[in-house]
């Protein structure tokens, strides 16, 4: 049994060592850099990251999109999220936030659609107010975020191209 | 404060489980509630908004009902059985106590620091570094308990739930640290790196933790419950090599192809476990279906077991691309979760504690049998009810996703009458929730009015046709 008791922390701690190094060290090696899409924060869009994360938006909200869902690139046809997502998008962020679950829209390339996630004022007031300005939605009303956390959260949201 | 008598912290386990239960099953509630009419939180008062917003109540819900509620129950039904199987003490009774008070600790900190917000935005992974040091403690701890009784077990054959139960506390400790980044406090990876860890964190965190140390929890029901040995002691013991599927949530996306595909492999070769678990599950079972028209906690364990199947089956499923496209991301993610951790985990721990509770306090049996069928039955029900609407939900929504000619907020307000069939099942699960702690409370104050002989920590080890 003692032979029993080492075969089982070695097995178990050899299988997990090596799930880490394949799933994890591995594609880490990947040389990525950042895609055009992407560039560094200000520390206006940082604190709209930070309140982005703290109010949990990415529960909600996904930031990917996935390759066959991805169209043409253009945001103006009903049901277009955008252009499919690679590593490079993500290379200024930590946390990510690719999401588990869309209760609303994919928020990938949201300050890409125009009226809407382009308009500062739209997106103050659909924070404020979700159901006012998209009859429908789902989304919690953040009226009680103070102003400047509005503005901070709005200047985040814009950098989604 | 920290008892010696045998039992006294198995006990305290179940009671704190069942508390962080009500805490995010109310919760749960609530979240429902929300996305099914959702113009009521408009209307709240400002103050108390920020701490009832969805984003914050979510992560609250998932961390207790998986680090409060499931995994105090295991602590408990694992302290409760190590003695028992081992044919001696458990280790240190004082220990185990301490481990209850910074569980406890750990769990408000939790509930606190969530609702104020202070996150690291991974799911999962949301804990701040001070509390994942605290878990990191209280696996510890517990392995401690374990590791220590078994190698002093007066018992010569190690019996399959303790070989679960030490891979178990070894496991999930590397998975947790890894997963949390926790020699750095920000616990900030960047990139893709950090959605990949996160996927692996995840799933390892289920299959280390959860499945490993419920799947040893169930093999120790099985024969107890059916008073006949397992089929297959070897069998089982093959159960056990079930590490790292983690990335198949991340079909389609920005991560590697190779990744993709290795991971749709490992999801397949998860077959195995779980084909030795299910074999072993149904041919001990062979003769004894008929006990479940009356065995409340056998009912509990066999259901649990075939959801547990289901689980495992919707698991493959969804780690292939063309399944995956439709359903990942959708509400049928939520019915899976809740299959996993209620229908199936959750289920086991009820029979658990009907089955020690009684034990523990030196009773014949839980002060009413009604209240435990009542229990199983609203549970039951409740919860096909919540699961049927989320995947029916899911894959509506994963279709129309598809069709770029149906504008998104019409995905959204399609949802609403399952959303409405989620709430109703959820407040039949809150409702036989209520019924199983009423019917502890009843017992336990059925023992204080009849105090208990001396303990003996020496039982009979399953199989043996004893039910004590």
């Amino acid at each position: 049994m003692k032979l029993g008791l080492g075969f089982l922390i070695f097995g178990s701690l050899l299988s997990l060592v090596l799930g880490i190094i394949v799933t994890i060290v591995i594609p880490a090696q990947d040389p990525v850099g950042p895609s055009p899409l992407a560039r560094p924060y200000t520390a206006l869009e940082l604190q709209g990251r930070a309140i982005y994360q703290r109010e949990g938006c990415g529960y909600c909200h996904t930031q990917q999109v996935r390759a066959p869902e991805a169209n043409v690139g253009t945001i103006h046809q009903p049901g277009d999220i955008g252009p499919v997502s690679v590593p490079g998008d993500y290379y200024y962020q930590s946390p990510v936030f690719w999401g588990t679950e869309r209760q609303g829209p994919d928020l990938a390339h949201v300050a890409s659609r125009h009226g809407t996630g382009d308009n500062p004022d739209w997106l103050i007031a659909h924070f404020k107010d979700p159901r006012a300005v998209s009859p429908g939605s789902i989304m919690p009303s953040f009226d009680y975020l103070s102003d400047a956390e509005l503005q901070a959260l709005t200047a985040y949201i814009l950098t989604l191209k | 404060m920290l008892s010696d008598r045998p039992g006294s912290a198995s006990l305290r386990f179940f009671y704190a489980a069942l508390f962080w239960l009500i805490v995010p099953g109310l919760i749960g509630l609530f979240l429902a509630t929300f996305l099914y009419t959702p113009a009521f939180y408009d209307h709240l008062p400002l103050v108390i908004k920020p701490y009832l917003s969805f984003g914050r109540m979510r992560p609250v819900h998932v961390n207790l009902a998986i680090f409060g509620w499931l995994s105090q129950a295991y602590a408990g039904a694992i302290l409760y059985i190590l003695p028992r199987l081992t044919r001696t003490h458990l280790y240190s009774e004082r220990l185990a106590h301490v481990n209850w008070w910074l569980w406890q600790l750990m769990n408000v900190g939790t509930l606190v620091t969530l609702l104020l917000g202070m996150t690291q935005g991974r799911e999962y992974a949301e804990l701040i570094w001070p509390l994942d040091l605290l878990f990191v403690t209280n696996i510890l701890l517990l392995a401690l308990n374990v590791w220590v009784t078994v190698l002093r077990r007066k018992e010569p054959k190690i019996y399959v739930s303790l070989w679960n139960f030490m891979a178990a506390t070894l496991v999930v400790i590397p998975v947790y640290v890894v997963g949390n980044k926790m020699w750095d406090p920000s616990g900030a990876y960047t990139g893709m790196t950090d959605s990949i860890v996160n996927y692996f964190y995840v799933h390892n965190l289920f299959n280390s933790w959860f499945t490993t140390a419920g799947v040893g929890l169930a093999l120790y029901l099985l024969p107890k419950l059916t008073g006949k040995p397992l089929y297959s002691h070897r069998l089982a013991l093959w159960g056990l090599w079930s590490v790292w599927t983690g990335e198949h949530h991340e079909l389609y996306s920005p991560a590697p192809d190779w990744l993709q595909y290795l991971t749709i492999v490992f999801s397949i070769l998860a077959v195995v476990p779980t084909t030795a678990f299910l074999v072993n599950f149904f041919m001990t079972m062979r003769g004894s279906w008929n006990k479940l028209r009356d065995d409340v906690p056998l009912r509990f364990l066999a259901v649990g077991a075939i959801f547990w199947g289901l689980t495992c089956v919707q698991g493959v499923a969804q780690s292939f691309r063309s399944f995956s496209l439709v359903v990942h991301l959708t509400n049928w993610v939520v019915g899976h979760s809740h299959l996993a951790f209620v229908a199936d985990y959750t289920f086991w721990a009820f029979a658990l504690i009907y089955l020690m509770q009684p034990q523990l306090l030196r009773l014949p049996g839980m002060y009413s049998k009604k209240l435990m069928e009542w229990h199983f039955w609203l549970v039951f029900v409740g919860i096909v009810l919540f699961m049927g609407s989320l995947w029916i939900a899911g894959v509506i929504q994963g279709l129309s996703w598809m069709n770029t000619q149906i504008p998104f907020i019409d995905t959204v307000i399609a949802m609403n009458p399952f959303f409405l069939g989620r709430l109703i099942g959820g407040v039949m699960i809150a409702i036989g929730v209520l019924f199983f702690v009423i019917n502890v409370w009843l017992t336990a104050r059925q023992a204080v009015r009849q105090p208990a002989p001396a303990l003996s920590p020496v039982a009979i080890a399953p199989g043996e046709g004893s039910r004590a």
